[in-house]
């Protein structure tokens, strides 16, 4: 009897995993791929703006890049006027371009734009993404110890500039390996008239060997208006002059005007005694012309 | 007329050993040798020019072997140069007078290599119009500055050692039956040379100094060549043996770059009463001697890595011994080595044929050898090589590369062979004068 229940209990399992088995073969079987195109406006300090692209494949719950991936991206509209580049995605998938000269005019003609990716040969295929004209200004005030920030972003609405509410940024210190918070919070949302005010909180930051640090505010992936980029130098931090000790020793590593003195003493001292030798032997060779010259003169006047 | 014995064939007068050592006119076979170094020479030209005109990427170096067979020509030129002082200077300093009628094909030998090692350098650069940085902007912390001084002032020392004991012969040059010009380069070069006592008393004290000067400069120019391995820290180079292990090749190879001379000059001009069968027999002594050395230095340098088979020197080492390379590497070990230490061994193996093999092999292996001193090392990197082209992974010379190689080659036996027109290439007055001294013993 103990028998039989082992057995019911060792079928049951064998099933279990049968069946986890098959329904793993079916679920890879109907694993669907599906390629998605990310479409990224960017727009830095207000004067460099250039889209990016993210091309991937999806493959069930993994996601690969599509590196050597042809796309033909525009402005407003598909059309040789508005076109902006053709590029190639990298070994990330990913690839970028900046808007060209010609299409100047037609970014300020409008407030709001609609930049197109479309695959060659594949123009049913459309990804657009639609962004507002913005911009991001950074300002600083300093009174009674306490240094503030203010940012303010602005969007172009009916052919003038208005302040842009609700925009969630990130204000903080450019450092090294990131952004470093200025203040308390991590991000920032704009209030009515456009602005985040963020006191700095840090004292003493390591600057540049002018005491210079540099403050940035970034509106990443903003629905609306893309992502935005401005920073500003100001000397809030602490000078630090890099330690170039080390470079100023006289080492073997060194430049030639860092030469040990060991080193220039032995190399000058051998020069110096062999070519010393190699001149004295020179003078007499010119001695033994000498002698020559002497001896057909003797025998010259006695002829 | 005064006349002297010379052991083995009778007594020679001065004006037959003077006839028998002046230079004389080629014949056919020297014509023909002649045109095959110069057409060698205008086709290695050509590939320099495609060189110059698209850049070292007609060479097959690239980022990993950027040493290529251009540097492992310049270590064999600089190699076989160091006979001179061998020859001339260590020979000399130890009264070994055997060795006279040796001097100058050693002396000769030395100038022509250090002159193509110092044009085979400017080729690998790539661009020569910079040149002139090595010296605005050298650092004297650099075995490279080292290597381009000593070079410098080792070519100046064989060239005025080649220089020195040519001042007797001018005046035997100028007096002998000759083309006008070469009358006119003699009497430029030696016209006031008139033997007299003080003129040789300054002579003899001038070359005594630079046979004891161009020792230490010697062994610096090979040493300094060898640290421009051996101060990098890579699997073949990383040794504290390389300048002994250097100097020891270079004395064989040059040591058999003179036999080849001693012989190819013996047949070629008939100089079989100077350079006797004495000369082979303890040329072959030494060349042993310098085998058995630089083949106990190879041991050295392959077995004690070999002991412990540390990873990066694991990969160099089979390349060396079982793989890419293994051709190469055992070609210069039996035929460079093994086999010219088991004819020289024995007596009939010192004689002048099986000498002229002997060294053939020894300067064949030698060039190999300085091959695999080079190449396979860059090859094996500490990091892993990764994403690079294939080809990066292997390197064989382009022919504009065999071209340039084989042009220098044939360059500085050009220079030996005009060299040898042009000037007695055993010393005349000193023959002479030996044998008079061994007469006058006798």
């Amino acid at each position: 009897m103990k028998i039989m229940k082992n057995n019911k209990h060792i079928l049951l399992l064998m099933s279990i995993l049968i069946l986890l088995c098959f329904q793993q073969s079916v679920a890879q079987k109907n694993e669907t791929t599906k390629e998605v195109l990310q479409l990224k406006y960017y727009n830095d300090s207000n004067t460099i703006q250039y889209v990016a692209i993210e091309s991937l494949l999806k493959k069930g719950k993994k996601t690969e890049p599509q590196p050597g991936k042809v796309y033909e991206l525009y402005l407003d509209s598909i059309g040789k006027s508005h076109f902006i580049a053709k590029v190639v995605t990298d070994g990330a998938g990913k690839a970028k371009s900046f808007f060209p000269p010609a299409l100047s005019s037609e970014w300020k003609a409008a407030a709001k734009h609609t930049l197109i990716a479309t695959e060659p040969g594949k123009e049913d295929a459309v990804t657009e993404l639609e962004v507002t004209k913005s911009k991001l200004s950074i300002d600083t005030t300093s009174a009674e110890g306490t240094r503030r920030i203010t940012v303010l972003v602005e969007k172009y609405e009916n052919d003038e500039w208005l302040p842009a509410p609700e925009v969630e940024l990130k204000v903080g210190i450019q450092r090294l390996g990131g952004v470093l918070n200025a203040g308390e919070e991590e991000t920032y949302t704009t209030d009515s008239t456009g602005m985040v005010t963020v006191d700095l909180n840090k004292d003493s930051l390591p600057g540049d060997e002018n005491g210079n640090i540099v403050l940035v505010a970034i509106a990443d992936n903003n629905d609306q208006y893309g992502n935005l980029l401005v920073t500003k130098t100001v000397p809030w931090g602490k000078a630090i002059r890099p330690d170039d000790h080390f470079f100023n020793q006289r080492t073997l590593w060194a430049t030639k005007f860092h030469t040990p003195l060991w080193l220039l003493f032995m190399a000058y001292s051998i020069i110096i005694g062999v070519w010393g030798t190699i001149v004295y032997l020179i003078l007499q060779i010119v001695r033994i012309k000498k002698l020559g010259t002497a001896t057909d003169l003797q025998l010259t006047n006695k002829s | 007329m005064n006349s002297i014995s010379i052991a083995n064939t009778g007594s020679v007068s001065n004006e037959q050993i003077t006839r028998d050592l002046l230079p004389s006119k080629f014949g056919k076979r020297g014509w023909i040798w002649i045109s095959v170094l110069v057409l060698l020479c205008l086709i290695g030209a050509f590939a320099y020019y495609r060189q110059l005109a698209y850049g070292l990427v007609v060479t097959n170096m690239r980022d990993y072997v950027s040493w290529g067979i251009y540097i492992s020509n310049f270590v064999f030129f600089v190699a076989i140069s160091l006979v001179g002082s061998l020859i001339t200077a260590v020979f000399r300093l130890t009264n070994a007078k055997w060795a006279t009628p040796l001097t100058r094909i050693a002396e000769i030998i030395a100038v022509s290599a250090i002159v193509f090692a110092s044009l085979i350098i400017i080729v690998d650069m790539g661009r020569p119009e910079r040149m002139l940085y090595l010296f605005t902007y050298g650092r004297i912390q650099s075995p490279i500055i080292w290597d381009v001084i000593v070079i410098g002032t080792y070519f100046v020392i064989s060239l005025l050692l080649l220089y020195l004991p040519l001042l007797p012969d001018f005046k035997i040059l100028i007096n002998s039956k000759g083309p006008a010009i070469l009358k006119k380069l003699y009497r430029f070069q030696g016209s006031f040379w008139k033997g007299t006592i003080e003129q040789i008393k300054i002579s003899e004290k001038a070359i005594n100094i630079l046979c004891i000067a161009i020792i230490p400069v010697a062994f610096s120019i090979h040493t300094v060549t060898s640290w421009l391995f051996a101060t990098t820290y890579r699997p073949g180079w990383d040794s504290t043996n390389f300048g002994a292990y250097f100097i020891s090749g270079a004395f064989l190879v040059g040591s058999g770059g003179v036999v080849i001379a001693m012989y190819v000059f013996r047949k070629y001009y008939h100089l079989e009463k100077y350079l006797t069968e004495m000369h082979f027999e303890k040329m072959g002594r030494v060349v042993v001697l310098l085998s058995l050395l630089y083949l106990y230095f190879n041991i050295n340098e392959y077995m004690v890595p070999a002991f412990k088979m540390k990873k990066p020197e694991q990969a160099h080492l089979e390349a060396l011994f079982t793989g890419e390379f293994a051709i190469i590497f055992w070609f210069a070990i039996v035929v460079g080595m093994i086999i010219p230490i088991i004819i020289l061994l024995f007596k009939k193996g010192r004689r002048p044929l099986p000498m002229f093999i002997a060294g053939i092999m020894i300067v064949a292996g030698a060039w190999f050898k300085r091959y695999i001193i080079v190449t396979p090392t860059l090859l094996h990197p500490f990091l892993p090589m990764s994403d690079v082209p294939v080809s990066y992974h292997h390197y064989f010379p382009s022919w504009e590369e065999w071209a340039i190689a084989i042009g220098s080659l044939s360059g500085a036996l050009l220079v030996i062979t005009f060299f040898a027109r042009i000037y007695p290439i055993i010393p005349i007055q000193e023959t002479i004068t030996e044998r008079h001294e061994n007469n006058e013993e006798q």
